[in-house]
């Protein structure tokens, strides 16, 4: 044992200088480091957004997408997915990782399917007639791997992605 | 109550499983996929601008040294070396956020690894606080993101066990083994020349210089040299060539950093001692072995 630790240990030394504790560049540029973070979150969500054919701000469907998009009842996604406060806001994250549709209690029949994103469940999005049918594409292609989006999916008809989820 | 504490204390690990190890599928199946977790360029040739390689090597440096301070598991610090090239091979970052990212890649490796992994205000502190911890959790989802989520990336630490198996090795020299095999892997995950080697081929070309440097091929005959590189090229479906220079380049790297090491060393302890004991300093540094094989084995 005593003959492992030394040679590890010789290693080690030789690399490091100093207590593991330090600071290494110097000062960190907080505003250039906030802007870059929103920038490349924001980007983030762009391409999710081309991804799922869905604005997940406005949360309405994008027009020409791969899929097509259906709203269902809030009370049919399992309680997991209803939305609920708990302690702080909400990351605006969030909304980019759920790629699905608010649920609303419309007035004349139910809307667009599945609430992770913690707002209210009484939000209403609008142009609820034409969320149902976007234009028949049938792309050949199959997923190859499943998302954890699939599993927030209320409901979901053609199965195609454009891009492998793969690195 | 005494239980109690004893098991609180105690990191609760799987045993080795030997329907992952004994069963050659798992490691052709760690072949075959390896090379999806590969970064994609040269980065500092084709994306970054403002870091250079030595900077790199400083930072990898400082992550190896908290992860061994904090004594997270072997494989934490090669996954988050290779979280940090893969997101390097696609970000251009700036120098100043070099070090958030290390700490990011650490934060991201050790919850995929360990039972109890690093907190966030924890890492923050071992930057000297130029981080804060909701910056660390900022940009945890923004690495992700560049990831893809692929988290679960393939190391040459995956590879130990399978090639160690399949060797002549004396029982009672395994576990010294893996340990040399471990020091060699870190040791290339802070050079960038191995960045874009397959994680197979450190994991051989570790093995090769672990036994060559224990000398344990003076005991077994297929461990003699040109057997022993034959007989790992073939385990892990490597060139020969390849594999020979890779272990050599392995072995240099040791050679210059544990030289790197003593010249450090020896400049501290004349900076503490002064000048009336130089004279001693030089007599140990003649004496001080410059062969691997002569290094405390």
């Amino acid at each position: 044992m005593c003959k492992i630790m030394s040679f590890h240990k010789r290693v080690l030394r030789s690399l490091g200088n100093g207590p593991a504790r330090r600071n290494l560049f110097g000062p960190v540029d907080r505003e250039q480091l906030q802007a870059e973070y929103r920038d490349a979150l924001r980007k983030d969500v762009e391409d999710a957004s081309r991804r799922w054919g869905f604005d997940f701000v406005s949360e309405k469907p994008l027009q020409g997408g791969d899929f097509q998009w259906e709203g269902v009842p809030g009370a049919r996604v399992p309680a997991l997915y209803r939305s609920c406060i708990v302690g702080e806001e909400p990351v605006p994250q969030r909304e980019e990782s759920t790629s699905a549709v608010t649920i609303t209690r419309g007035p004349t029949r139910p809307i667009i399917g599945k609430e992770n994103v913690p707002t209210t469940p009484e939000r209403y999005s609008g142009a609820p007639q034409n969320l149902e049918k976007t234009p028949e594409k049938n792309n050949p292609l199959k997923r190859k791997q499943t998302n954890i989006t699939d599993f927030y999916q209320a409901k979901r008809r053609v199965v195609a992605t454009p891009r492998k989820s793969g690195q | 109550m005494e239980l109690y504490c004893l098991e609180a204390d105690s990191v609760v690990r799987a045993r080795p499983d030997p329907n992952l190890l004994a069963d050659d599928r798992v490691l052709q199946s760690l072949l075959t996929i390896e090379e999806r977790f590969l970064p994609q360029c040269s980065y500092f040739k084709c994306v970054q601008k403002d870091i250079q390689p030595f900077m790199r090597r400083m930072v990898a440096t400082w992550m190896l040294e908290v992860c061994e301070e904090q004594k997270c598991e072997e494989e934490v610090f090669p996954l988050a070396m290779n979280y940090l090239d893969r997101f390097l091979s696609v970000v251009p970052t700036r120098k100043c956020h070099l070090q958030l990212l290390g700490a990011v890649c650490m934060f991201l490796a050790s919850k995929l690894k360990e039972t109890r992994p690093l907190t966030a205000e924890k890492l923050c502190i071992y930057t000297d606080n130029s981080i804060r911890p909701h910056e660390l959790l900022e940009w945890e989802l923004v690495v992700l993101g560049k990831l893809k989520w692929n988290l679960a990336a393939v190391t040459p630490n995956d590879f130990i066990e399978h090639i160690v198996k399949k060797l002549p090795l004396p029982e009672d020299k395994l576990d010294l083994i893996r340990k040399h095999v471990q020091t060699f892997i870190a040791l290339c995950a802070t050079d960038f020349n191995f960045a874009m080697y397959p994680p197979s081929m450190i994991a051989t070309g570790s093995v090769g210089a672990a036994i060559c440097g224990l000398q344990l091929n003076s005991t077994d005959r297929s461990l003699w040299g040109d057997n022993l590189t034959e007989l790992l090229a073939k385990i892990t479906n490597t060139e020969v060539d390849v594999l020979k220079a890779c272990q050599e380049q392995i072995e240099r790297v040791l050679m210059n950093s544990l030289r790197e090491g003593r010249r450090q060393q020896h400049k501290q302890q004349q900076q503490d001692q002064g000048p009336r004991n130089k004279a001693l300093d030089d007599q140990d540094q003649s004496s001080t072995p410059t062969d691997v094989r002569d290094v405390n084995l």
